[in-house]
């Protein structure tokens, strides 16, 4: 019994030995700096005076700012274009690489190059290939289409990001393409039986067996969207293309009104837990999980 | 007789027939096959004959797309001109760290996760999930205060030390793996007088490879193009990483002064090179070892 308790403790000991790293990092790291951030948000702060507890000013104030609204704005609709149409682009991928084609894996690389691009790289190649005399619209013109002036002209600064963000979403066909070969082969010769075409089979069985990784991809894409940064910041300091992160950026470390830019954040935060929370509702009534039991 | 044939006769028909649609679907097939992979090909060949390209060439209205004279120096120029071997070396510096870092601390956790019982681990573990969901934007500011205090402004230790804490993403991916292996090789090793340490770094960490290196490869994408972690804690372009220090071409100082796209396009190539080669190498490894999702 001594020694069992002993063994026991030991392997307790060894434990927290071993998730020391991870446990102080959550301390120091997560927790920790969400406590003080949550703290923050209700003060005035510059870092280098002590802060002022000013209550909810911060996010009256927030609410009260134009440019907040653009930032809001900018941030929703690139997430809400993005998100679906990359989701339709890596299943659209998937369903041509399915297909018995010949070189499917230089096409399967081909595919997935652009979406291994380091984002900072794709940013400034796009603000290069769709300069107003740039290749894009030099190929715009062989179709006699005269091309925008993309991110000179404030009003085509978001289709061009949307465009260049569509540009890395086939390599979302990756998921997709391993759920379709998942797809067991009985269903479809049971459905063949009852006399379905192929786009039948398509809405009754590829779709439903396919819709986990369409939430798992809609969920993680919003999340991801809403958190765009880098692409803006390269992109130029124009209003018209503001995200809620840049503006976040700009009022903590450009003029270090720490408090401001944590009321931010929290609200950022809420966003994103309430787009989480709505897709996950959402998706009851269209997402199939075949090992899930029915109520 | 006469019926059988005249039916074998029908067939032949609708086969020719329906081999006529397939012949069709594939000829539509190929072709939006080739067009969408031209597109996802042509910008990233655009880049590469840019890098090759003389400046005011670069430059000439319509752009062409085969530069008539092959720059290679630019890849020389970019180390003397601009400061891209002093970026290579500070990116380096972080990102191998970096690695080294995620990869003990995370195999760690999640080993103790997969193996040791001890009271609260069930929560711990429940917690450690939960982290997944917090957004960084809302821990950035009081981590930014905290390093800020510690004087850890303009050094590359914001971007290093916090790989030595794990990350709850990779822990998760180690542990599921982990949770694979069968136990019964954890008790041979204890009869052989193996202890907890021991089962760790001789039976656990050699079978799980595969995790390990998609690990590595997460981790050094990442870091290598981090952005905005250089951008709040690296002022002093002798510090910056690569990524900053590529994206610091294109300002020239001058409104008059044109960046020269030729050699950021050189700069991006740097910058791009090393994780397509990475991504290459291993992503047998990411395929095999992603799967572990799917299992419990």
């Amino acid at each position: 019994m001594a020694v069992r308790n002993r063994m026991r403790r030991k392997e307790t000991a060894f434990f927290y030995a071993f998730i020391s790293p991870w446990l102080i990092g959550f301390i120091l790291l997560s927790i920790g700096p969400i406590i003080a951030s949550f703290f923050i948000s209700f003060t005035s702060w510059n870092i280098f005076q002590p802060p002022t507890w000013v209550g909810l000013k911060n996010y009256t104030t927030l609410f009260q700012t134009p440019l907040f609204y653009t930032s809001l704005d900018n941030t929703l609709i690139y997430a809400l274009v993005t998100t679906p149409l990359g989701i339709l682009i890596g299943l659209a991928v998937a369903v041509l690489l399915n297909q018995k084609i010949v070189f499917r894996n230089f096409f399967r690389v081909a595919f997935i190059l652009p979406s291994t691009l380091p984002v900072v790289a794709v940013t400034m190649l796009w603000s290069w290939l769709l300069a107003p005399a740039g290749l894009f619209n030099e190929v715009l013109q062989l179709f006699g289409i005269k091309g925008p002036a993309w991110f000179v002209d404030p009003a085509w600064m978001k289709p061009g990001l949307i465009l260049f963000t569509l540009w890395t979403a086939g390599g979302g066909f990756v998921l997709f393409l391993a759920g379709l070969q998942g797809v067991p082969d009985y269903l479809y010769e049971a459905a063949e039986l009852d006399g379905a075409d192929a786009f039948t089979k398509f809405r009754h069985i590829t779709m439903p067996m396919l819709s986990p990784i369409v939430l798992f991809n809609l969920v993680t894409g919003i999340i991801g969207s809403m958190q765009t940064f880098t692409q803006v910041y390269i992109l130029g300091s124009s209003n018209s293309l503001l995200m809620m992160v840049v503006y976040l950026f700009q009022n903590a470390f450009q003029n270090f009104s720490m408090g401001f830019a944590s009321a931010i954040a929290w609200v950022l935060f809420v966003i994103i837990m309430l787009f989480s929370l709505l897709v996950f509702r959402w998706s009851s009534m269209w997402v199939y999980y075949e090992g899930e039991i029915k109520r | 007789m006469k019926t059988a044939q005249t039916t074998s006769a029908t067939d032949h028909a609708k086969h020719r027939q329906l081999n006529g649609w397939r012949v069709f679907w594939k000829v539509v097939l190929y072709i939006v096959l080739i067009v969408s992979v031209v597109s996802m090909v042509l910008p990233f060949l655009w880049m590469i004959t840019t890098s090759l390209s003389d400046n005011r060439y670069a430059m000439t209205f319509p752009p062409k797309f085969f530069p008539s004279s092959l720059h290679f120096d630019n890849y020389v120029k970019i180390f003397t001109n601009d400061n891209l071997g002093l970026y290579l070396r500070n990116s380096l510096i972080i990102t191998i760290p970096a690695i080294i870092g995620q990869l003990v601390t995370s195999s760690m956790a999640a080993y103790a996760f997969a193996r040791l019982r001890a009271p609260g681990r069930k929560i711990l573990f429940l917690i450690m999930l939960s982290t997944l969901m917090i957004p960084g934007e809302v821990t950035m500011i009081p981590t930014f205060i905290m390093f800020h205090s510690l004087h850890w402004i303009n050094t590359f230790w914001p971007l290093i030390v916090p790989n030595f804490f794990g990350n709850a993403f990779n822990i998760f991916m180690l542990r599921q793996f982990y949770m694979s292996i069968p136990l019964e090789l954890d008790e041979a090793a204890k009869i052989d007088g193996l202890g907890f340490f021991g089962i760790w770094t001789r039976i656990i960490l050699p079978l799980s490879k595969p995790v390990l290196i998609t690990i590595a490869i997460f981790t050094f994408n990442a870091n290598w193009s981090n952005f905005m972690g250089p951008l709040i804690y690296i002022n002093d372009p002798k510090l910056y990483p690569l990524a900053l220090g590529v994206f610091s071409m294109t300002n020239t100082g001058s409104m008059f002064t044109p960046p020269q796209w030729n050699l950021i396009m050189a700069g991006n190539m740097l910058l791009t090179l090393p994780m397509l080669l990475v991504w290459y190498i291993g992503q047998r490894h990411v395929y095999e070892s992603t799967n572990v999702f799917g299992r419990n």
